[in-house]
């Protein structure tokens, strides 16, 4: 898991287009990972990873990120390796003040550390004040001189600034070992190709054997190992500079060849203060940047929306299939009646008991002959016996409320037939007074026009 | 050949609400529900499905069109009982190319395939012999079959219908499709497994999916309603601009993205709470986000939406006390609770300036030579409360309105709602997180979590109490 895998994440996440189901899929089969979220992630982008556009937003960014930090590596070991000369230039007449160089590869190194370690306490909650004034934080401006297509893709990046913060702390790290190199190696050219009288000089009234105990104190990690790179107190008696006199004390002179003995102590104080320390800083912010990346993973933006698609069971209740539109046609029926007549033939009721229909008939000032219940409760056979018996002008009374079904039209198509007119009459309950709803009016004369019949009418 | 898992046919006379009791229980908004009789042609399948395997499935069918003649037929043949079914499945057969029984072919073809029989009626319209042509022929398919007494209009006569319905069903209940909720639902299931023996294990389990399905959504509905109040109050808008300064065209410019942003932020999130809750068909009517003119942010309207001033005041000197208080017990009660009196202090005077405005259009970049406005976070202390009621209610109207209901949502929300819901323990939990959000960073997914929980706790308690 590094940062090219959040990358990948990062970046499968804006374009994915898998559904819900491959999601599913995807969780049923990893279901060991299930419990370990940003591992199921992990695996997710690394079985997605072919359906990013090549060149990957995870490889422009890296390659970006690895390109600016070599520069900036290279610029800094120069710079390192250049200060570190100048620290140690030696022009033949006073000593090399040892304490300058001490300064820059202790007590700097310790400083840069600590602030570290407070910016390493403080990432994982907020934008680091500290962070921003690390060398790898200006790595930013140096991508936006980059070419503009490059910047363009990189502008779809949104780092995660906890994450951001611990990018940030790491390349320090590098930034800041290869200046300690420069300076290891200045010392050790300027060792080699020069022979360098090293004094130490101070304005404090420090005694050798003060000083000797403070770089006895600073050695401690490696003058058991190599006693010989910790300056003796004769040494350091011998190699104490007072500028006052203006040239080099006859002590010095005699011992000059001790003096050189120096360089030993410097060179493992910057092996272990900036080098050997600042990359168990290094590590620390390697092991700091990886759970960073865990956390973001979780973070991300659609990250927690993939992971319920994975985990949770699809539950669908809804049809396959698309369902056949129903095309409601508007036809206005033109056979409609606003009145009924004073008399009929015969007066009938689908599904109407006959005992109804005189009382129904009464209250519309109807008189008839002849009332018969038709549908209903009748079998097929007693219908065709009272079709057989209709003649003239027939009122049907159909209940309003109920839809007419293809039993009735058969019916009023066979009486159709049998007599001279037939006016269907809905009625509402008794309850509504026999009312009917204008909707329940409209059904009917849907169903009516489709059998067409010119002796068939509808009472509105 | 039938299948194991368990079917029910929802059959009846045409246009008693079969269509609407399938689009209710399966929770599926798509189905074509209309007073028109006649709307459902064919079957249609709703299966109950987790990770594609089924646990019972539904069947939406046409309703009876030639009753009487399906069952003169079937009584032509004088069989014992045991041989009933089988009359049924040769009239399936003879008849499979007759045009005149497609609608009873259509919905004796799933109960002659094992599913259990749920008869629909409606009890708001007299009971009729007509309809006993219908529930006889049932009785001949011999499967385990159900009455469901429908409510379409105000009128009840569900007595006549119980007293007809008893003699051909062995279960009858009462059922509104157009205002269900899970527990009615449930209940509904807990009756289509009494049904038979083999079905109860797999619509028992059904049932507790049900449950799941429902926490399912409700944690979902959460999480999606944290998510925008977290990206709209922490929201930036910015736009680059040449020259000395920004004219009052570009402020206008940045304003109107800003407030654009906020609206399609609250839309896309109402459209995805519409998914998880199955009502992708949703017409609604309601107030956009009304951000124009400051009108929200009057004293009428944020008693309606979000918090008055009074309101707002108490709950964020209540919060700035709380942190105050914080740095009273660093120092062991040294300083006398000044933290918390000073907190609240700075807390309400926030508040008290913070109420009117949206947030600052501030020029920025003006050192590194690219220009640019930029607007947001969110400056007003109400706005969180007003997209979060907003967000609330939109969530329980969609979560608590029935499949069933095809009329368009008037989501039109009045200053009770906000009692409901909100109490003063919540007010202060809430704005511990606003406050947070305020700031514009990154939020962890605890801390969001955290924030979810609150929100889940309200949607549950609001959906179905």
């Amino acid at each position: 898991m590094n940062l090219k895998s959040y990358l990948d994440l990062f970046e499968l996440l804006e374009t994915d287009t898998s559904s819900r189901e491959e999601r599913r899929a995807f969780g049923l089969v990893n279901v060991v990972t299930k419990s370990r979220p940003v591992e199921q992630l992990s695996a997710w982008a690394r079985e997605n990873k072919t359906k990013l556009k090549k060149p990957a937003l995870s490889e422009t960014f890296s390659s970006t990120l690895y390109t600016a930090t070599l520069i900036l590596v290279i610029i800094v070991f120069v710079l390192g390796f250049l200060s570190g000369v100048g620290l140690l230039s030696y022009n033949g007449h006073e000593p090399v003040n040892v304490i300058y160089f001490i300064a820059m590869v202790v007590f700097l190194p310790l400083f840069t550390i600590t602030l570290t370690l407070f910016s390493m306490f403080r990432a994982n909650s907020t934008q680091s004040m500290l962070v921003h004034i690390s060398p790898a934080f200006w790595m930013e401006k140096i991508l936006r001189l980059l070419p503009n297509k490059i910047e363009d893709n990189l502008k779809e990046v949104k780092i995660n600034p906890l994450l951001a913060n611990w990018i940030v702390i790491k390349r320090s790290q590098i930034i800041a070992l290869a200046f300690s190199f420069g300076l290891l190696f200045a010392l050790l050219s300027v060792v080699a190709t020069k022979d360098i009288a090293f004094a130490w000089s101070t304005t404090l009234s420090i005694g050798p054997e003060s000083f000797h105990h403070f770089l006895h104190t600073l050695a401690f990690p490696w003058r058991d190992l190599y006693p010989s790179a910790l300056p003796s107190v004769e040494l350091i008696e011998q190699s104490q500079y007072f500028r006052l006199g203006d040239k080099l004390s006859d002590e010095m002179i005699q011992n000059a060849s001790k003096l050189g003995e120096w360089w030993k102590f410097l060179a493992f104080a910057t092996l272990f203060y900036a080098i050997i320390l600042r990359f168990t800083i290094y590590l620390v912010s390697e092991f700091g940047l990886k759970k960073a990346i865990q956390r973001s993973f979780l973070m991300l933006d659609g990250a927690k929306r993939l992971l319920n698609d994975m985990n949770e069971p699809i539950i669908s209740t809804h049809a396959n299939e698309n369902e056949q539109q129903f095309i409601q046609r508007s036809i206005a029926y033109d056979q409609m009646l606003n009145t009924l007549d004073a008399s009929y033939d015969s007066v009938q009721g689908w599904a109407v008991p006959e005992e109804n229909l005189s009382v129904i008939a009464d209250s519309m000032k109807v008189i008839s002959p002849k009332f018969f219940e038709v549908g209903g409760g009748n079998t097929l056979d007693e219908d065709m016996e009272i079709i057989h018996h209709s003649g003239g002008e027939v009122l049907l009374y159909v209940k309003s409320w109920e839809p007419p079904t293809m039993d009735f039209i058969d019916y009023l198509e066979a009486l159709a037939k049998r007599v001279d007119k037939v006016v269907v009459c809905p009625i509402g309950t008794l309850e509504d007074k026999y009312e009917t709803e204008a909707k329940e009016v409209n059904v009917w004369a849907r169903k009516l026009s489709m059998l067409g019949s010119e002796k068939v009418w509808l009472r509105s | 050949m039938t299948e194991a898992h368990p079917k029910f046919a929802v059959v009846g006379h045409p246009n008693k609400g079969k269509s609407s009791i399938v689009s209710a229980l399966a929770m599926d908004d798509s189905v074509q529900i209309s007073d028109t009789p006649g709307t459902t042609i064919k079957k249609r399948s709703f299966p109950l499905k987790v990770d594609g395997e089924i646990l019972y499935e539904l069947f939406d069918t046409p309703g009876f069109q030639r009753a009487r003649r399906v069952l003169a037929w079937l009584e032509q043949h004088d069989v014992s009982a045991d041989k009933k079914h089988e009359v049924v499945q040769l009239f399936i057969n003879e008849h499979k190319d007759d045009p005149k029984f497609n609608d009873e072919l259509e919905l004796l073809e799933p109960i002659m395939n094992g599913a259990g029989i749920i008869y629909v009626v409606d009890g708001s319209k007299p009971y009729g012999e007509e309809y006993e042509a219908e529930m006889e022929i049932l009785r001949w398919t011999g499967q385990p079959s159900m009455a469901l007494i429908n409510h379409i209009d105000e009128s009840d006569y569900s007595e006549e219908w119980k007293r007809a319905l008893g003699h051909y069903f062995k279960m009858v209940r009462t059922f509104d499709p157009m205002n269900t909720s899970i527990e009615q639902h449930l209940s509904i299931l807990e009756s289509m497994a009494q049904l038979k023996e083999e079905w109860t294990a797999s619509v028992k389990a059904s049932i507790q999916l049900f449950e799941t399905y429902h926490e399912q959504m409700l944690e979902r509905s959460s999480a999606v309603i944290a998510k925008v109040i977290y990206k709209s109050v922490s929201l930036v808008e910015k736009l680059n601009f040449h020259g000395e300064d920004a004219t009052e065209d570009e402020k206008n410019r940045v304003e109107e993205k800003y407030k654009e942003r906020l609206r399609e932020l609250e839309r896309s999130t109402q459209k995805s709470i519409e998914a998880i809750w199955n009502h992708d068909h949703l017409q609604k009517e309601q107030q956009s986000l009304p951000l124009d003119g400051m009108d929200l942010f009057s004293e009428e309207t944020a008693s309606v939406f979000g918090f008055s001033r009074k309101e707002l005041l108490i709950t964020a000197a209540a919060s700035g006390a709380a942190t105050g208080a914080g740095v009273d017990l660093l120092f062991a009660g040294g300083t006398f609770l000044l933290g918390a009196g000073i907190g609240a202090v700075i807390g309400g005077a926030g508040a008290f300036f913070a109420f009117n405005e949206l947030s600052e259009i501030k020029v920025l970049g003006q050192t590194l030579g690219k220009r640019y406005l930029e607007m947001g976070p969110m400056e007003n202390r109400n706005f969180p409360y007003i997209l979060l009621g907003r967000a609330i209610y939109h969530t329980t109207q969609v979560a608590n309105r029935s499949h069933a209901v095809r009329s368009v949502a008037e989501l039109a929300m009045d200053s009770t709602f906000k009692d409901k819901w909100l109490d003063d323990d919540l007010r202060k939990s809430l704005e511990k997180y606003h406050k947070k959000f305020r700031l514009g960073k990154e939020i962890e997914p605890e801390e969001l979590a955290g924030y979810e929980a609150l929100i889940r706790e309200v949607l549950k308690y609001l959906i179905n109490v």
